[in-house]
């Protein structure tokens, strides 16, 4: 933990209440002076903290920036995801970065974030949109024990835990598309890419990637998908907290990650299905240039979409593009 | 001045069959040298064991039969820092740096980040060729215009 992580930490907790400078530097070891220095630090990012002689530091308001330091400060307990939090000012994508410390054998857990990226991408190599400090995008690395199979588990995992995450933070009710996409209303919001490396048996690793519109207005959005893509601001009439939604989607990510490693995804399915506005519904998947329709029925224990197709057998769809039939 | 334009100047060099430019503004001089058969002269050791000496070019003392290396390290590109902030060679502590010498880059290459403001800034090369000294140190604080690299470049 860095001194501004544990200053910012001492800061938080409990809210609203003013700590001392002396009692800081004592717990780490360090001078006042020392401490006095960093929150200088902090304020010239925008951090407004207030001194007082009598009382000690106080945190009034947080600046719309996402720091590692501060996102490490407000998770809870002693999380895997999120361990390391580093934040690029632009990258081509998360991902790429978090594919580099992947190749050299970095502990799962690390998450990488970017104010903005030159190479977003969505699935199938699709451009992500990603104007400087408007969305929340950011990679995580994981090693899970999980045959390649079992991949899709986490896809899912993803979106539930930031269906969830949006709707604690704002109140919205988001559902989510088999098997990666994040609505409001019928619009997308957010999405999940799930890029995997395994060897026959066995994930070596795989890369989750987030990406959430959080504070784009309409004219970020290019006019091909103005029609079909929202976020969270236009949603709300407001911006978002884009830290605080960020700490609410690693904390239920780390809550989804834990259940998959205890081998409760069922749980996660079940919290899915309710979440979920493909099943139920006549679809069509594309998947490759082979289209099928049939009937959303449910989802496999490994993440799989059960379609009952239109005669009558049931087919495992494991990717391919869906879209919903009016 | 930066590293691309010094690139396109040695690239019109090249074109031109330009040997030697020289251009000198207020506080800045550049001197850039090419050898006759259209090579640009390079520091560094060759075949022959000799030593890149730092410096003007310097001729060795003319051995027979041996290669008369010519050294002229001015011909490396440096990467500058474009901001204060702290040297990291690599995106973690965990992993490994992104470029050691020999590396070879293009000018989309990652060489390295500079964290300011508590924000990673990824420096590329902006120039294609191999790097040839390591001139910062990792996790230390540098510069603005601080030479954080060295890279002879290749056409």
């Amino acid at each position: 933990m860095t001194i501004d992580t544990f200053i910012l930490t001492a800061l938080r907790s409990p809210s609203g209440t003013s700590i001392s400078g002396g009692e800081i530097a004592q717990k780490l070891g360090v001078t006042r002076a020392a401490v006095w220095a960093r929150v200088r630090e902090l304020r010239a990012l925008g951090y407004e903290i207030e001194a007082s002689p009598h009382e000690g530091y106080r945190l009034l308001n947080s600046p719309d920036v996402l720091l590692g330091d501060d996102l490490m400060s407000r998770l809870k307990g002693d999380p895997l995801i999120g361990r390391d939090i580093r934040v690029f000012q632009e990258t081509t994508s998360t991902s790429d970065v978090i594919e580099r410390l992947a190749a050299d054998g970095v502990r799962e857990g690390v998450v990488v974030f970017a104010e903005s990226q030159s190479r977003g991408r969505g699935r199938l190599g699709r451009e992500w949109i990603s104007p400087a400090g408007k969305g929340i995008w950011f990679s995580v690395l994981l090693r899970p024990n999980l045959r390649p199979i079992e991949a899709t588990q986490l896809t899912v995992a993803a979106a539930t835990a930031v269906a969830r995450a949006i709707e604690s933070e704002t109140r919205l009710m988001p559902q989510v598309k088999w098997p990666n996409d994040i609505l409001l209303g019928s619009r997308k919001v957010a999405g999940i890419l799930t890029e995997l490396s395994a060897e026959v048996d066995r994930v070596k690793h795989l890369i989750l990637g987030v990406g959430l519109d959080a504070n784009f207005e309409e004219a970020d959005f290019p006019e091909r998908v103005r029609a079909t893509a929202t976020s969270l601001r236009m949603e709300l009439g407001h911006p978002v907290d884009r830290a605080g939604l960020a700490v609410a989607m690693l904390t239920e990510l780390e809550r989804d990650y834990a259940r998959i490693r205890s081998g409760r995804f069922d749980a996660i399915a079940t919290e899915w299905e309710a979440l979920c506005t493909t099943l139920g519904r006549q679809v069509s998947v594309r998947v490759g240039d082979r289209v099928l329709h049939g009937r959303a029925e449910s989802l496999a224990s490994d993440g799989a979409l059960l379609l009952r197709t239109q005669h009558g057998h049931l087919e495992r769809i494991t990717g391919g593009d869906v879209s919903l039939k009016k | 001045m930066d590293l691309k334009d010094i690139k396109a100047i040695i690239d019109l060099m090249k074109k031109n069959s330009i040997s030697e430019f020289e251009l000198e503004r207020q506080d800045f001089k550049i001197r850039l040298r090419r050898n006759a058969n259209g090579v640009a002269q390079m520091g560094g050791a060759e075949e022959g064991g000799y030593i890149a000496l730092p410096g003007p070019a310097v001729a060795s003392p003319a051995v027979p039969v041996e290669p008369i290396v010519v050294s002229s390290p001015s011909t490396d590109l440096e990467i500058k820092s474009p901001m204060v902030g702290t040297f990291y060679r690599a995106p973690s502590p965990e992993a490994g740096n992104y470029v050691e010498i020999g590396s070879e880059v293009t000018p989309e290459t990652v060489v390295c980040i500079i964290e300011a403001m508590k924000v990673m800034n990824e420096i590329k090369a902006e120039v294609k060729g191999v790097v040839t000294q390591v001139i910062a140190d990792s996790a230390k604080p540098v510069e603005f215009g601080q030479p954080l690299f060295k890279i002879r470049p290749t056409a």
